[in-house]
C-alpha cells in the first residue's frame, strides 16, 4: 500500500499527468463543438433515433455512447493513456530513480507492480472524468443546437452507463499495459511514448489495410452484394492488441456494431463476440503486466 | 643515482585471497568479475572493509570502483566471485540483505518535480520500513531543513549532493556506500559531511565506504583504504600503516655534497629507492622513503657527516602514494633522474588506528 501511496503521489505532483488530462478534455470539448456545427439540429451525429414525420433527432441513451467511448476510450483516450503510462514508469530510469529503489533492497516485481497500480487508479479516475464530461458535452451541444435529450438514467440507464465505463475503462487499462511494457523493455519514457504510439497507429493502419483487402477478396468471389453490403469475418487481425480493444467497445450497450474505434473495420467486418473480445483483451493486459515484471528482473540497473 | 619509478605492488597482492570473509568485514569480496559485453571493468576483486571504520575506496576513472559498488547494491550481477554483507554470503536475489545498507551511487537522482522532503517520502516506501520522522532526522544531519519544502529542480548540484546523502542515511543503515559523496559541495558542506560522517563511525559504530577522487579528503576521513586500478585492488590496508610505509622525507643538500649524502641517506631506507635530483633548479634535493617523523634523525646523520641540509620536507600524503601505485598523471619520476621530485606537502594525521 506505501508503494501505491507514493506512485499517486507522484502522479498528483507531476506536471505531466495535468497536462495529458487537460489537452483530453480539451479536444472532447473541440470534437463535440465541431459536431454541433455540423449537426445543425437534423443529424443524428450525437447518437440518437430518429423520431417523428419531420425526421427530427433525438438524443438518446444508451445510442450517444458510441461517440462519448470513442473519445474518451478508443481513439483519444486510448493515446493518451499509452503516453502516460510509458512517460509515467520510464521516467525512473531517465532520472535514474529505479537504482535508489532497488538499491534500498525493495523487489522489483513489488515496486513495478505498486507503480502499475498506481498507473491504473490515476486512469480510471481520468477515464471517468473525460467519460462524464463527454456526456456533458453531449448535453450542451445537444440543447445548443436544439435538439432533445433523453435521460441517460431511464430504464437500465444506469447499468448501461457502468457497463460502457467499465469496458471503456479495460480498454484504456490495457493500452497503457502496452505503453508501460514497452516503456520497460526500452528503459526510457520518450522512446515508451513514441513506440507505444506508433504501434497504436501503426496497427490502425495495418487493420484498415487488410480490412480492405478482406473485403477484396470477399469481392472478388463474388460476395452476395445484392441484398445491400454484407459483414464479413470476424477476421484474425480484429484480436490484434489495439484493435481488440475497439471489439470490447462494439459490445459496449448502445454502441453499434466496432464503430467506436473510428475506423473502417465497422463497415465491413462483423465485431467479435466480447465473449471472445473481452478475454483476449484481458491476456494482453496480464501478459504486458507480466513481460514488465520479467523484464526488470532481469535487466542490470546503471 | 636512482631515478623516480613507481614502486610496483608486492606481487601477493595480485594473486587471489582464499580466506574466508569474516563477520568482522562489513563487506567482503572475493574474485569478483563483471563485463560489460567485452568489456572487462572488475577482474577479481579482493576488498575487505571492516565493520565500524571508514573505508577509502580510491582509483582513477575508469577503474571499477563505481562498478564495484552497483555490485554491492544488487544494481549489477556479478560474472564470477562472491560478495559478503557483514559475514553471510550476498547474492543478486537477497534482496532483503540491502536493507542494513545505504547508498548513493554516482549521481544523486530524484524527483525534480518533488521537494526534498517529498523524495524521501516516496523513496522512504520502499525497501525497510522506515519511520516518517527519520525524514527530518535526516534532513536535520545534512543541513536541509530550510530548503526541504522546494522542488529539486531548483536545487544546486552540492544541495543536491546532501539530499543524496541524507537518501542513503534515511532507512538508518549499519553500512553507507558513497561514491563521490562530495561531488559540488562548498567548504562548509564538506566539513559537515566529514562530521557527519565521523559520528556515524564514531558514536554509532557503523561502517563507511567512500569513493572519491579527492584523495586529500579520504585522507581526512578514511581509517582504512582500498586502491583500485584496472578493476583490481592493488593495494589496502589501515591508512596510517600506508602512509608509514610509504612515508618519506625531502632533504636538500649542496649539489657538490650529493654523492657523499646518498651514502648516509641509503642507510636509511636499504631496500627502498633513494631518489636524487642533480641538476636544474631542483637540483640538490633527495626523497628518502622513510617514515616523517625520522626528520630529525636524518638531519643529525647528515650533520655528523659533515653535510648541512638546505631544506627538510618530512611527510607523505595519500595522493602521492596513488600516484605511485597507479602510475597515473603526474606519476612520480615519469621522467629522467633530471626530473625535480614532488612536492611532498605534509598532510593532516591520519585518523585513528584501524
Amino acid at each position: 500500500m506505501r508503494l501505491i501511496r507514493a506512485e499517486l503521489l507522484k502522479a498528483r505532483r507531476r506536471t505531466m499527468t495535468w497536462v495529458l488530462l487537460v489537452v483530453a478534455l480539451v479536444l472532447t470539448g473541440v470534437i463535440y463543438l465541431l459536431i454541433g456545427r455540423a449537426i445543425g439540429g437534423v443529424s443524428c451525429a450525437l447518437g440518437g433515433v430518429l423520431r417523428g414525420d419531420q425526421g427530427t433527432c433525438i438524443v438518446e441513451f444508451p445510442a450517444a455512447y458510441g461517440l462519448i467511448d470513442q473519445f474518451a476510450f478508443s481513439t483519444l483516450g486510448g493515446l493518451l493513456a499509452i503516453v502516460f503510462a510509458a512517460a509515467f514508469v520510464g521516467a525512473d530510469w531517465n532520472w535514474g530513480v529505479l537504482r535508489n529503489v532497488i538499491a534500498r533492497g525493495e523487489s522489483r516485481a513489488r515496486y513495478l507492480l505498486g507503480k502499475a497500480a498506481g498507473v491504473a487508479i490515476v486512469l480510471a479516475i481520468g477515464a471517468a472524468l473525460i467519460f462524464f464530461f463527454a456526456l456533458l458535452m453531449t448535453y450542451i451541444t445537444a440543447f445548443a443546437n436544439g435538439v432533445p435529450v433523453a435521460s441517460p438514467l431511464r430504464g437500465n440507464g444506469l447499468t448501461d452507463m457502468l457497463a460502457n465505463l467499465l469496458l471503456g475503462y479495460l480498454v484504456v487499462l490495457e493500452r497503457a499495459a502496452l505503453g508501460f511494457a514497452v516503456a520497460v523493455l526500452l528503459r526510457s519514457q520518450l522512446a515508451g511514448a513514441v513506440v507505444g504510439i506508433v504501434l497504436y497507429l501503426g496497427e490502425g493502419i495495418v487493420t484498415t489495410f487488410l480490412t480492405l483487402t478482406a473485403f477484396g477478396r470477399m469481392f472478388g468471389r463474388g460476395g452476395d452484394f445484392g441484398s445491400g453490403l454484407q459483414l464479413i469475418g470476424p477476421e484474425w487481425f480484429q484480436y490484434l492488441p489495439m484493435t481488440v480493444g475497439n471489439q470490447v467497445l462494439s459490445s459496449a450497450p448502445g454502441v453499434s456494431g466496432n464503430l467506436a474505434s473510428g475506423g473502417i473495420e465497422g463497415l465491413f467486418l462483423k465485431p467479435v463476440p466480447l465473449e471472445q473480445a473481452l478475454p483476449a483483451l484481458l491476456i494482453y493486459l496480464f501478459v504486458a503486466v507480466i513481460a514488465s515484471v520479467v523484464a526488470l528482473n532481469r535487466q542490470e540497473v546503471i | 643515482m636512482d631515478t623516480l619509478t613507481p614502486t610496483p605492488a608486492p606481487a601477493d597482492h595480485f594473486l587471489p585471497r582464499t580466506d574466508a570473509p569474516s563477520a568482522d568485514l562489513a563487506v567482503a569480496t572475493r574474485g569478483l568479475m563483471k563485463r560489460y559485453g567485452r568489456q572487462v571493468a572488475l577482474t577479481g576483486l579482493d576488498m575487505s572493509v571492516p565493520t565500524g571504520k571508514v573505508y577509502g575506496f580510491l582509483g582513477p576513472n575508469g577503474s571499477g570502483k563505481t562498478t564495484a559498488l552497483r555490485l554491492l547494491t544488487g544494481l549489477l550481477r556479478p560474472n564470477a566471485g562472491t560478495i559478503s554483507l557483514f559475514g553471510t554470503p550476498y547474492t543478486w536475489h537477497d534482496r532483503t540483505r540491502l536493507f542494513r545498507v545505504g547508498s548513493l551511487i554516482e549521481t544523486p537522482s530524484f524527483y525534480p518535480y518533488l521537494s526534498g522532503a517529498e523524495n524521501l517520502d516516496v523513496l522512504s516506501a520502499s525497501g525497510p520500513p522506515t519511520d516518517k520522522r527519520r525524514i527530518d532526522q535526516v534532513l536535520e544531519y545534512v543541513g536541509m531543513s530550510g530548503r526541504a519544502k522546494s522542488p529539486i529542480q531548483t536545487y544546486s548540484l552540492g544541495m543536491k549532493q546532501r539530499l543524496g546523502i541524507a537518501a542513503a542515511m534515511l532507512s538508518d543503515p549499519d553500512l553507507l556506500l558513497l561514491d563521490e559523496p562530495a561531488n559540488g559541495l562548498d567548504p562548509g558542506g564538506m566539513v559537515a559531511m566529514r562530521e557527519t560522517l565521523r559520528y556515524f563511525t564514531g558514536e554509532l559504530g557503523k561502517t563507511v565506504v567512500i569513493s572519491s577522487h579527492l584523495l586529500h579528503e579520504v585522507e581526512m576521513l578514511a581509517d582504512v583504504v582500498g586502491i583500485i586500478d584496472h578493476g583490481r585492488l592493488i593495494r589496502e590496508g589501515p591508512l596510517h600503516e600506508l602512509l608509514e610505509a610509504a612515508g618519506r622525507v625531502r632533504v636538500r643538500v649542496a649539489p657538490e655534497d650529493m654523492t657523499k649524502a646518498a651514502g648516509v641517506l641509503r642507510e636509511f631506507a636499504p631496500d627502498r629507492p633513494l631518489y636524487g635530483v642533480d641538476s636544474g633548479d631542483q637540483a640538490g634535493w633527495f626523497t628518502v622513503g622513510v617514515a616523517p617523523a625520522r626528520a630529525a634523525e636524518i638531519n643529525r646523520a647528515l650533520a655528523g657527516a659533515g653535510i648541512y641540509a638546505a631544506g627538510l620536507e618530512p611527510g607523505s600524503d595519500l595522493e602521492s602514494i596513488f600516484l605511485e601505485l597507479t602510475g597515473r598523471t603526474g606519476v612520480v619520476g615519469a621522467t629522467a633522474a633530471a626530473a625535480p621530485a614532488p612536492s611532498v606537502e605534509p598532510g593532516p594525521p591520519p585518523m585513528g588506528p584501524a
